[in-house]
């Protein structure tokens, strides 16, 4: 049965992860977390995590007046990573992101991208 | 083991964590709550102000009032209602895993974030939902640390916590942006609805709600309830008088020895001790006081059996109160639902 920790083992074995966790983002608390954190704080990164992804989701910026149009996921290029936040859509109520840092030279954005949808997906999938 | 105290929750389960016990850390006063350890790790929590694991996936709807029943009656004895709910399919075993990660962390900041609180240890308690996952408590109370400081970051004001949730009338700006979750707040505030009430009826975490009503104070577009000057006295029973309770003290003279034994010891300074009661009077309606005048209480107006109530009573109807009621009515829906 994948849980939360198969999760994140999961998200490791993306070509140049070096760090992964789930993380609520109205508290910016990492609910799981695993390998390296930048700074190697966790809990720094998932307080940033949640503020970022506030920014986007809270105001609606660049979510359209479409039905069903959703913040998926969130992409911050630095010149050492990549940081791929993506959101869990869970049935019930929580407010919950994936966030995997991948290494610049080793990871493939696109390839990280697809990986991590199905991963929350399956994390979820009713 | 059990000990009840008033004391530091946070500090009894840290205690309890290093001893790698296993039960339930059960906190009095309000909220309360109650954080269960299986051999040193947090696997839940639960308290009146944050909805469970049942209240969140039936709220939503994720999961029918009738499955959630039936994993209960099957899983309660065992210890293994999260389990069965996965093995027959109804929840992934993520979802459970957050769902049951989200309700601690929701939960233990209730029942932890007291400084003082009635705290007892009820050694050996398991819980019906069954080991799902296993949290570090020092982890937890890090976070409903940090989760206060959160709140008071937003809005520093705890009353909006607990009172009854009031929008304003009228916006104090030309225009207002609300997010998604607040809007649903406001529109679900009926004036008679608490933070609680909402978290409830809504199947959202209690901390998300007061986090969003704190801000939505912040904004000044909640209601603040009135300031309250000293601690509210709720009930002053009235004193002893004179002529209304026949006090007969007898007269204590030093040279008098005592007739009943005495204490002797150490004793502080205390009060004299309460009068003593007058045995109940034969008859009740009577009462005769210490000037020797009789009170009679005025003769209430009895109706005759069968007949009907007085225009002016039996006009009036019960004062109706739609929000309480509807979420009763819910939750007894719920109920009967799972019972079909």
């Amino acid at each position: 049965m994948p849980g939360v920790d198969h999760c994140l083992q999961e998200a490791m074995a993306i070509p140049g992860a070096v760090g992964a966790s789930i993380v609520d983002y109205t508290t910016g608390f990492p609910v799981a977390t695993t390998g390296a954190a930048p700074n190697s704080d966790h809990e720094a990164a998932a307080a940033g995590t949640a503020d970022v992804v506030q920014a986007a989701n809270s105001r609606s910026l660049f979510v359209s007046a479409l039905p069903h149009d959703l913040l998926e996921d969130l992409i911050i290029t630095t010149a050492g990573g990549y940081h791929l936040l993506r959101l869990v859509q869970t049935d019930f109520d929580s407010r919950l992101v994936l966030y995997v840092w991948l290494d610049r030279m080793l990871g493939n954005l696109a390839v990280a991208r697809h990986r991590m949808q199905k991963l929350a997906d399956d994390l979820v999938a009713g | 083991m059990t000990s009840s105290k008033t004391a530091a929750p946070g500090r009894l389960l840290a205690q309890v964590a290093g001893e790698r016990q296993t039960g339930a850390l059960v906190v009095g006063g309000h909220p309360g709550g109650a954080v269960y350890v299986l051999e040193g790790r947090v696997i839940y929590a639960e308290s009146p102000a944050a909805p469970g694991v049942g209240e969140l996936l039936t709220a939503s709807g994720r999961l029918a009032g009738r499955t959630w029943q039936n994993a209960l009656d099957r899983g309660t004895s065992g210890a293994q209602v999260g389990r069965l709910l996965v093995e027959q399919g109804h929840l992934t075993q993520g979802e459970l895993e957050l769902c049951v990660l989200g309700a601690i962390y929701d939960a233990a900041y209730f029942a932890l974030s007291p400084a003082d609180a009635p705290v007892e240890f009820l050694g050996g308690a398991t819980h019906w939902l069954g080991p799902v996952v296993h949290v570090d408590p020092a982890a937890v109370a890090r976070e409903v640390r940090r989760r206060a400081r959160l709140l008071d970051d937003i809005f520093p004001d705890a009353r909006v916590d607990t009172a009854i949730v009031s929008p304003i009338a009228r916006p104090p700006r030309e225009r207002i942006s609300v997010t998604a979750p607040q809007w649903e707040l406001l529109v679900h505030a009926d004036g008679q609805r608490t933070p609680a009430d909402l978290a409830f009826l809504l199947g959202k975490a209690g901390y998300a709600t007061i986090q969003e009503l704190r801000r939505l104070a912040a904004a000044g577009l909640l209601e603040l309830p009135e300031v309250r000057g000293e601690a509210p006295e709720f009930v002053r029973l009235p004193r002893a008088r004179g002529t209304a309770v026949d006090v007969r003290r007898p007269q204590v003279r030093p040279d008098d020895s005592p007739t009943v034994p005495v204490i002797t010891g150490v004793r502080p300074a205390a009060p004299d001790p309460p009068a003593p009661t007058p045995a109940p009077s034969p008859a009740l309606t009577e009462e005769t006081s210490a000037n020797g005048t009789v009170y009679r209480p005025p003769r209430l107006a009895r109706r005759k059996p069968g007949a009907k109530l007085p225009k002016e009573v039996a006009g009036e109807t019960p004062p109706a109160h739609p929000g309480t009621d509807e979420v009763l009515l819910k939750r007894i829906r719920t109920a009967l639902r799972a019972l079909r």
